[in-house]
């Protein structure tokens, strides 16, 4: 059984011609006569504007191209990986959203199962868990159960599962666009270590990260084939010169793009409100699993005070698991507090009753808009133009915000498309335009710059900007520096997360002192 | 391979001598570094995690016992015959329950499918009746006392069933094919993260005012149309699922794999059948005696 020969296989060479993929549904080909190679051990870092072909082209390494509804190949031309046919099980993959690579209920079974399957002794394939589990910087243990990580940590442990393969090839899909920086950091380096002896391919927007340490760029361009191919340094140059994607990639050095302009008035609230829109007092969130044999509760937040003033954008900050987009999920009226009470402005509850919770669900949507971490999951409509409008024909509204929104945000010419059909960082803009079409006074947004190019980052900060400049309170949870720059430039509004608890930084505004009416409102509330 | 067994060797020997040749390969560290203060050698299984905390007896077993009690119950319950049987096999069962049960708030909701099929069968039992065979109501109180003896031991006792032990279990002790074991082990705990989709999906439509209205057609309609989307959620996550366990090396046509964890048989399972069979084995006593 103990074959540690078929453990580390030598670093694979890539051959790709006249690679064209056109996915089932789209009227022109993501990838069009692609020929590549990349000999043994070579590192590339893949780049391009954002919805040109990168994940279908890594997805086409790793022989995991998606087939039609019929069966009918998306792909035509030729891969070859190590000399043969790509197939499964020879690349290791990182897929971008790190919720498709889950295989197991545990995080250290999920690692240890591609191991498994390469027939490892039981005590080989711990060791490689608990190395993976380190290279990635996983840290929350190999018995946490997956659907209680955060989306960082999802990212880490996918990651883990990736390493654990050790395979000859290392296809990485935006293996850090979910970390904050220094994790970020440490990651790209276990990456680099990893690699070592192996073949790289990274698909990444972050230029300045990865071009150091690779050996060579390709540029995908918008026609769906390279752009620019070479080392690092004279590809970026030749992107920075007005060459291939100049204005939409992260080059090195080149300075912050800014934010874009939006019409005053596009995204003005219907319901304007003044102050502070929501005010969280000692918010608590304990998760239990219920059934015959509970599992221990998870407590997810604890005792966190939060003010969230209009006109405003509240940046909210804090490691992978800190319980930021858990907070937002309270903000956001769709997970009930276990602990604490949260209230809208009178003016923003109407004659509803404060708290956000409570409300029905086309209350809520009036009032409050909400960009989940991974919108492939929360979508509610098969086109782009009918999930852009959902929100707003539920609330009986027209349709013209939403098309003008889909118009900045680039997606106007994909209108007619499944949403799940778009790439990670169209899905993001997507959901961004369905929460901002109703014109809600609170919008709660979740990593929402990340897979953006800059010309789409400049949009999206733009929008956010524009949201708050118009009246709506701003929450946005991120890792994205330079959106927490251009949000909050004093970096004084942050709210800051550390396990579950609001620490250090300034508070936006003091909470107000409880009065009879909230104790009374907390004890109906109970 | 129709070569004789010698070359054949020497061949695979080629084969490994070139898979090797000319290319660094990181040792036998081919991950990363050994890791200080962490724990890489080979973890409990989950029946011994499960040994260590608090609970009620049954934490103690394995998925076997478990899965051969619930199977069990199927012959017991043809030994329902009477009235008196039924009764006496139930009021055992029920009597073994603080042996199984830790949250007794859960168990309604986890006997509730059971009791209605118990009822209906009974309650068909007597519309169907034909007169002459003995009282009509007993006889339905047979037929609802059998089904509720064949349903209980399975409704509590697979609470405790983890779905990647029982892969282990199956794998290793019933030597079920791996590629089986791993796609069930994959399908059950798609089933378990189904009240997680569930959730996101609910929590994603109410965000966009898609939730239900006051009315309980709106909350009918409601239901349905999310329903639907997890039905369609359910296939997408299946469809990514297998892409995922591919990409993890799990081919069709793949080589034996290995197991993370053993599947050790232990003295708590032998008493958990001992004592399923014992609990199991009472309608026929009961009818021996009468």
């Amino acid at each position: 059984m103990v074959e540690l020969t078929r453990a580390a296989p030598a670093a694979l060479r890539v051959r790709v011609r006249g690679l064209s993929v056109t996915p089932p549904g789209a009227a022109r080909p993501v990838l069009s006569g692609v020929d590549l190679d990349v000999p043994a051990g070579q590192r590339v870092l893949l780049a391009g504007p954002s919805g040109s072909g990168k994940s279908t082209l890594l997805r086409a390494l790793a022989g995991v191209v998606e087939e039609g509804p019929g069966g009918e190949p998306a792909a035509t031309g030729e891969v070859l990986v190590g000399g043969e046919g790509a197939r499964p099980g020879v690349a290791g993959l990182l897929l971008q959203d790190p919720q498709d690579a889950v295989v197991a209920t545990t995080a250290g079974r999920d690692t240890a199962f591609g191991p498994e399957n390469l027939a490892l002794a039981r005590e080989e394939v711990w060791r490689r868990v608990a190395r993976a589990h380190a290279a990635a910087r996983f840290t929350a243990g190999r018995e946490r159960e997956v659907v209680t990580l955060s989306g960082g940590e999802r990212q880490r442990l996918a990651l883990a599962g990736v390493l654990a393969l050790a395979p000859g090839l290392l296809l990485l899909d935006e293996p850090t666009s979910m970390l904050d920086a220094p994790t970020a950091d440490a990651v790209r380096a276990a990456v680099l270590e990893a690699a070592d002896g192996r073949t790289l391919v990274v698909v990444d927007h972050d230029l300045a990260g990865w071009a150091p340490h690779v050996d060579r760029v390709v540029l995908l361009g918008r026609d769906g084939r390279p752009a620019a191919d070479g080392p690092p340094g004279r590809v970026l140059a030749v992107g920075a010169g007005g060459g291939a994607g100049d204005g939409e990639l992260w080059l090195p050095g080149a300075p912050d793009p800014a934010p874009a302009d939006v019409p005053a008035g596009l995204l003005a609230p219907r319901p304007r409100v003044g102050g502070d829109a929501l005010v969280g007092e000692g918010l608590g969130l304990v998760r239990r699993r219920r059934g015959l044999r509970p599992a221990a509760p998870a407590t997810v937040l604890t005792g966190v005070d939060v003010a969230v003033p209009t006109g405003r954008v509240t940046p909210l900050t804090g490691a992978s698991g800190s319980g930021k987009s858990s907070l937002l999920g309270v903000l956001a009226g769709l997970t009930r507090p276990t602990a604490g009470d949260l209230r809208a402005a009178a003016a923003l509850a109407a004659r509803l009753r404060p708290q956000p919770w409570r409300w029905r669900s086309r209350e809520l949507a009036a009032r409050a808009g909400w960009v989940p971490q991974t919108p492939e999951h929360a979508f509610v409509r098969p086109s782009v133009r009918a999930e852009a409008a959902a929100t707003a024909a539920a609330l009986g509204l027209g349709a013209d915000r939403s098309d003008a929104l889909l118009e900045l945000l680039g997606l106007a010419h994909r209108a007619d498309v499944d949403p799940f059909r778009l790439s990670g960082g169209e899905q993001r803009r997507l959901a961004l335009a369905g929460a901002l079409a109703a014109g809600p006074a609170v919008l709660l947004a979740d990593e929402p710059t990340v897979g953006q190019d800059r010309r789409t980052w400049s949009v999206v900060v733009g929008l956010l900007r524009a949201a708050a400049r118009d009246g709506a309170a701003v929450v946005v949870s991120s890792h994205d520096d330079r959106l927490l720059g251009a949000v909050d430039p004093a970096g004084t509004a942050a709210v800051h997360l550390d396990a579950g608890r609001r620490v250090g930084g300034h508070r936006v505004a003091g909470p107000p002192a409880r009065t009879p009416a909230g104790a009374v409102g907390a004890g109906r509330a109970s | 391979m129709s070569a004789a067994p010698r070359s054949s060797t020497a061949a695979r020997d080629v084969v490994h001598g070139s898979v090797h040749s000319g290319v660094h390969i990181p040792g036998d560290n081919p991950v990363g570094a050994p890791v200080h203060g962490v724990d890489d050698g080979v973890p409990a299984t989950p029946a011994q995690r499960r040994s260590a905390g608090p609970g009620p007896l049954v934490r103690h077993c394995g998925p076997l016992s478990l899965l051969v009690v619930s199977l069990l119950a199927v012959p017991a319950s043809f030994a329902v015959t009477t009235w008196v049987a039924g009764a006496a096999a139930l009021t055992a069962q029920v009597l073994c329950l603080p042996l199984v049960v830790e949250r007794w708030r859960a168990l309604p909701a986890r006997l509730l499918p059971g009791a209605v099929g118990a009822l209906s069968v009974g309650w068909s039992a007597w519309l169907l009746g034909e007169p002459g065979q003995g009282d009509p109501l007993l006889a339905a109180l047979t037929a609802a006392l059998r089904l509720a003896v064949l349903v209980l031991p399975g409704a509590v006792l697979l609470a405790w069933v983890d779905p990647a032990e029982a892969g282990d279990h199956l794998a290793q002790r019933v030597r079920l094919p791996g590629r089986v074991v791993v796609a069930v082990v994959a399908a059950l705990g798609q089933l378990s993260a189904l009240a997680d989709a569930w959730e996101q999906l609910a929590a994603s439509r109410r965000a966009r005012g898609l939730g239900p209205g006051r009315g309980p057609l709106s909350r009918g309609r409601w239901l349905a149309s999310t329903a639907f989307g997890l039905l369609v959620d359910a296939v997408r996550r299946a469809g990514r699922v297998s892409v995922a366990m591919d990409a993890r090396g799990a081919a069709p046509d793949g080589p034996a794999r290995t197991w993370a964890l053993p599947a050790p048989w232990r003295r708590a399972d032998s008493v958990c059948v001992l004592v399923g069979v014992l609990v199991l084995a009472v309608p026929l006593v009961v009818n021996a005696l009468r």
